[in-house]
């Protein structure tokens, strides 16, 4: 009899040990779920901080398209750039192509796109795409002096002709 | 149960044995936190030689180990573990003067008794574990300036670890050891 009571004590005993262990594993969960709780409220926080900052970028930019036509049958599209609003088409072509030009009282007047241009009664000139007619004009002025619009179309074509 | 107790030039032969041995297996095993056999080397040291000798064995070890150690040195967390330390030498002297476990010394053991013997030594080594852990994050909380409840859930995790690991080192390695060690102390077979 003795020797039974003596059994149940220590069967107590090890399921108190399971009872430590269990209690042990529920607190370490709980400082565990506490600590993801933690961080995701942090970074929560972070990813709105970093979604306002997205929009408030997206709001200053627009996107402009650029078509440059070397003339000799190859063409090249920059679809969708992203520029600052206000920016001229001077500064959308040094982001997208390495350009050479000249300066005079009447602007800027860009003499090679990509190592393309320079020969004799051949020039660079650009046109804008009208979205209403759907046709390329020529607007007489120089690229640094033009201003970008949201969603805008603009060519560059490498020609002699000047209509 | 009648103790005899072994000569004292053996017990203090065997306390630095013990102590030397507690150290070699503490920085084998440094890299692996919590799960240390220090703790069931100071029980049996107890359980054989008596309280003085295993506490001596528990609070020597650390006044080495807790100071030089890689993870570094705070005086009251030192402190705390030389006496968390030393409980398992008591614990073993407990356990013995109790006579949990007395089924070591006899001639013949079953299987059976064997296992319920490893199994008693577990429960001892997990519930010993269990005291020291109570204390020492207790006293660490109160150190950094935490609720000592605080002390005992951010403890958890390494509570466990040690406490689960001790059991299985009481259970697979206490019966062994003390017979081995029995035969060092007694040889000559002063107790019968």
């Amino acid at each position: 009899m003795i020797h039974k009571k003596n059994i149940w004590v220590w069967i107590s005993l090890g399921l108190l040990c399971l009872l430590i262990v269990s209690l042990y594993m529920a607190a370490t969960y709980y400082s565990e779920g506490e600590r993801y709780k933690r961080l995701y409220e942090q970074y929560k926080s972070l990813y709105e901080k970093i979604v306002e900052e997205y929009e408030n970028i997206m709001a200053r930019m627009i996107k402009v398209n650029v078509l440059i036509d070397y003339g000799n049958g190859t063409s090249e599209y920059h679809n969708e750039i992203l520029v600052q609003r206000d920016s001229t088409l001077f500064e959308v072509m040094k982001r997208i192509a390495k350009i050479d030009y000249i300066t005079s009282e009447y602007g800027v007047f860009i003499t090679h796109i990509n190592g393309v241009g320079g020969e004799t009664g051949k020039y660079w000139l650009w046109y804008f795409l009208n979205v209403t007619s759907g046709e390329w004009e020529m607007l007489w002025e120089s690229c640094d002096k033009h201003i970008m619009q949201d969603g805008e179309t603009v060519a560059w074509n490498y020609t002699a002709s000047w209509g | 149960m009648v103790i005899i107790r072994p000569p004292l030039t053996k017990i203090l032969s065997l306390v630095t044995l013990m102590v030397a041995m507690n150290l070699a297996s503490n920085y084998v095993m440094i890299g692996i936190p919590n799960i240390k056999i220090m703790d069931l080397l100071v029980f049996i040291s107890g359980y054989l030689m008596g309280a003085l000798p295993g506490i001596m064995v528990g609070v020597l070890t650390w006044v080495v180990y807790g100071t030089i150690n890689p993870y570094g040195f705070h005086p009251v967390i030192f402190v705390a573990t030389c006496l968390g330390e030393g409980f398992y030498g008591f614990i073993g002297w407990f356990s013995r003067r109790v006579g949990s476990g007395s089924d070591i010394f006899l001639a013949s053991i079953s299987k059976r008794q064997l296992l319920w013997l490893n199994f008693k030594f577990g429960v001892i080594g997990f519930l010993a574990t269990f005291v020291y852990y109570l204390f020492t994050n207790i006293v660490s909380a109160l150190i950094f300036g935490l609720p000592p409840i605080m002390g005992v859930i951010t403890g958890a995790y390494f509570s466990i670890v040690h406490e689960v690991s001790n059991f299985f080192f009481f259970f697979f390695g206490c019966s062994i050891i003390v017979k081995v060690i029995k035969k060092l102390i007694y040889v000559g077979g002063e107790e019968k």
